[in-house]
């Protein structure tokens, strides 16, 4: 997906600066626009200012939580095109159960394969694009 | 001999005797009377002497037959009355009418039975007096060591147990049967027992105990015999006060297979994590470290350590990910839980709000087994209801165990919003109130490997769910694998040892362990294709039935069971379809008579039925067997109504209708009607095993005989 044809904007929350730049560099690689937030509440002013097509999001935030985040979102109709894959160090089922009921529309725990990161974010940012026409 | 020779027999004999006197007195009579007269008086002396001893000898045995209707059968009958009367049945009625013509001998007999009737009735007042007290005791310590989260075993130091309590049925249930009187290694493996119980009496004989910590106490961890589940506890030698010496010990315990597989488990984890992850770090921390600070690396050089490099992050990756998946597979942490049904648990919190001003809880769906530890998850939900009302206002929940694709949940669920998962995480930071230590909400989710959320449900309704662990058993309504609840539990009259009393055979009747045992089956002709479709045991030990302690299985005949034979026994082919054939459950008769003496009603017929499938299920029972058809007919010889039924109304026996015709039932009825016959069988002069034998096989030959006839 190297080709530029639709700029589609990926949220890359994560309060830890390293993964932050390592995501941003990966998904600018394959041709999005990629904005940054380095906690929840961060996270939420920037999707209400500008919806982004997909969210990567942290778990384990200060201020507000990647589960806060994504009941903020599902709660506001107006943003019902962006998709949200909860990037986690919480392996549990339970956890990616608890990610999903919240709002969530993939998971995937740490440590990920950039590959599988990088599949993930195409095929929802596919489907935000069929939703949104 | 004589004295073996029964009273009528006796009488009858006396008058054949006199019989045979007459000819001889008539003949030498008149041979003195021809020898004195001078014609020939032979013909017509030999013709009146002839006809006379005819007329006598009949006169004779018609007085000998109304001898024996009016006095020889009375007598009998009479005696028979009183010995079951005192030995058996205090209730049973003398047969006052067939001793009419024994003149004051029926009415005194009447009269000095009622006064015994009396008398025991009055000694029978005073010792149930003097035992309810007691008994009021008995009962609490019952209910102590049946409600005990611990197993309890008391055995003799022949390792026969003489005490059990519910738990330790449930935690020895599947090693074999524990039973009152039976050796405890039939359920346990040996050596932990003999080694811990050598070094406590090698403690009190030395007298070092007095000065132990432990005193007379030591650790014990044994498993069952098949090694499935290990077990911790205590054993504690009992020493009797007066004869200074052990008589006993008590076992304590605990089942630990899970905790001890956990640990297992755990430490192997934490072994490979350590072994495993080293290598791959190793090399990614020499190639992370040679990237960073080599500034002169060839290009091919630098691309190879990057491969290197993400090659052994994978590595690492992988590894990590497979011992999570690990980890949270151990199915229980080390936190007290036990499967728990969600109706208990739900009730109990529901309850709770029984007098909240405005709170209202209803418990809804199906109950659950979950497994948790219910006093901090009934905590932590009144925390989160509370939490709801307070932010929500809404006064009306439904509480339920529910069951989604992959797990069971706990679910709150109310009208109106769900919960800001910041106001929940708050929540479940707090201490919970009422839980052990200090915990807080996460740490009880945490030992429950669960979390919390709160979500939208249809109808403008919202809940809160929390995942819970599947039970580590499997419930279902009736657990055929579960243990029986148990009447008798205890037997401290088995503590002298058994092992010292000799030779089966010689022993007294009522001190030998029986099993009585009743078939159900498809018809009365095992040779021609009928089977069995139901069997059926209850042990005697010590003199008392146990019925707690009953075998009860049906059996898949594999075959129809006809119409006419359902209607004795209830038994239809709905009710044998998917039960275990017979090669499966006459081992485990087998295994459930082990060296008991077996009883039956008309032994032979059941016994015809398991020798028949001797080949199919290689059982073949070698126990000595008695026959209460037999042993009937031997204390009741007045009478020849021997079917179970006519047995046990002499004794006053009940046979509840719904029962009998069952196999559990009529061995239950059997039972009872052997223990009277002991009795009588005694009083009659037979008290060992070897005597009640031969009595019935003497019997048996007579019988023979007579069909001969």
């Amino acid at each position: 997906m190297n080709e530029r044809a639709d700029r589609k904007t990926v949220l890359v929350v994560d309060d830890e600066s390293n993964i932050r730049m390592a995501l941003q560099f990966l998904m600018e690689e394959q041709g999005y626009a990629v904005r940054c937030a380095s906690d929840g509440e961060e996270a939420v002013e920037e999707i209400k200012k500008s919806p982004p097509d997909v969210v990567l999001l942290d778990v384990k935030m200060p201020k507000r939580s990647g589960y806060e985040v994504c009941q903020a979102v599902r709660s506001d109709p107006n943003l019902d095109q962006v998709r949200i894959l909860v990037l986690s160090a919480l392996c549990q089922h339970v956890a990616i159960e608890k990610a999903t009921a919240m709002g969530a529309d993939g998971y995937l725990t740490k440590p990920f394969s950039t590959a599988d990161v990088v599949e993930k974010v195409r095929s929802l940012a596919a489907w935000s694009q069929q939703h949104h026409a | 001999m004589h004295e073996r020779w029964s009273l009528r027999a006796r009488f009858a004999m006396f008058f054949a005797l006199i019989a045979a006197a007459v000819p001889l007195v008539i003949g030498i009579a008149l041979w003195l009377a021809a020898t004195r007269m001078e014609d020939n008086p032979v013909p017509p002396l030999v013709l009146f002497g002839g006809a006379a001893s005819f007329a006598l000898i009949g006169i004779i045995a018609w007085v000998a037959q109304l001898f024996d209707t009016h006095v020889a059968r009375p007598i009998v009958t009479v005696s028979r009355d009183l010995q079951t009367l005192m030995h058996a049945n205090p209730e049973h009625e003398i047969h006052e009418n067939e001793a009419r013509y024994l003149g004051v001998l029926g009415p005194t007999v009447r009269q000095a039975s009622e006064a015994m009737r009396q008398l025991r009735s009055d000694i029978d007042a005073k010792v149930e007096e003097a035992t309810r007290s007691l008994e009021r005791q008995r009962q609490r310590l019952e209910t102590v060591l049946r409600d005990l989260n611990e197993g309890v075993v008391v055995c003799n130091l022949d390792h026969q147990v003489l005490l059990y309590n519910q738990r330790a049925l449930q935690a020895l249930y599947f090693g074999g049967d524990l039973g009152l009187g039976r050796s405890i290694f039939t359920v346990v493996n040996r050596p932990p027992f003999l080694n811990t119980l050598e070094r406590l009496r090698n403690r009190f004989t030395s007298g070092r105990y007095k000065n132990h910590p432990d005193h007379l106490m030591a650790p014990i961890v044994f498993a069952t015999p098949d090694g499935r589940y290990v077990l911790q506890g205590k054993m504690s030698l009992i020493v009797d006060e007066r004869e200074k010496e052990p008589q006993s010990y008590t076992l304590t315990f605990s089942d630990a297979t899970k905790q001890i597989a956990s640990l297992a488990t755990r430490d192997r984890l934490l072994h490979d994590a350590l072994e495993e992850f080293r290598r791959p770090l190793a090399n990614l921390r020499a190639t992370a470290e040679l990237l960073n600070q080599s500034s002169k690396m060839p290009e091919d050089t630098r691309k190879e350590f990057a491969r290197i490099t993400a090659e052994e992050s994978k590595e690492l990756s992988n590894r990590l990910t497979s011992l999570t998946e690990d980890y949270h597979s151990i199915a229980t942490s080390l936190w007290p839980m036990s499967d728990v049904n969600s109706a208990n648990l739900l009730s109990c919190l529901a309850r709770r709000y029984r007098d909240h001003p405005v709170l209202r809880c209803d418990v809804s769906g199906e109950p659950r087994y979950l497994h948790c530890d219910s006093n901090t998850i009934i905590e932590l939900m009144d925390r989160l209801i509370r939490g709801i009302l307070e932010e929500s206002g809404a006064q009306t929940y439904t509480l339920e165990a529910s069951k989604g694709d992959k797990r069971r949940y706990l679910d709150i669920t109310w009208s109106g919003d769900p919960i800001p998962a910041s106001t929940l995480d708050s929540w479940l930071n707090e201490q919970i109130e009422n839980g052990a230590g200090n915990m807080t909400g996460y740490d009880v989710l945490e030992h429950h490997r669960s979390d919390a959320w709160s979500e939208r449900v249809e109808d403008g309704r919202s809940r809160l769910r929390i995942p819970m662990p599947d039970p580590v058993t499997e419930h279902t309504k009736q657990q055929s694998g579960a243990p029986p609840i148990r009447l008798e539990f205890y037997d401290f009259d088995l503590l002298p040892r058994l092992g010292d009393s000799g030779d089966l055979a010689t022993r007294r009747l009522r001190d030998l362990t029986y099993v009585v045992f009743d078939t159900e089956t498809t018809g009365l002709e095992p040779s021609n294709g009928d089977e069995m479709i139901s069997i059926a045991g209850v042990r005697i030990v010590n003199g008392r039935v146990l019925t707690g302690e009953s075998f009860d299985k049906l059996i898949d005949p594999g075959r129809t069971i006809p119409k006419a034979s359902t209607l004795v026994h209830g038994i239809s082919d709905e009710m044998v379809a998917g039960q275990p054939p017979v090669q499966d459950v006459l081992p485990r008769f087998r295994d459930y008579i082990g060296e008991s003496v077996l009883v039956a009603h008309n032994a032979a017929f059941d016994l015809r039925f398991i020798e028949l499938k001797e080949k199919q299920t290689g059982v073949k029972l070698d126990n000595p067997v008695l026959d209460t058809v037999l042993l009937s007919a031997i204390v009741h010889d007045h009478t020849d109504q021997h079917t179970l039924d006519a047995v046990a109304e002499r004794f006053s026996i009940e046979i509840p209708e719904e029962t009998r015709h069952t196999a559990l039932g009529d061995s239950l009825a059997t039972a009872h009607v052997f223990l009277k016959m002991v009795d009588l069988l005694e009083a009659n002069g037979i008290t060992t095993l070897a005597e009640a034998l031969a009595a019935s096989e003497k019997l048996v030959q007579i019988r023979r005989r007579q069909a001969e006839y």
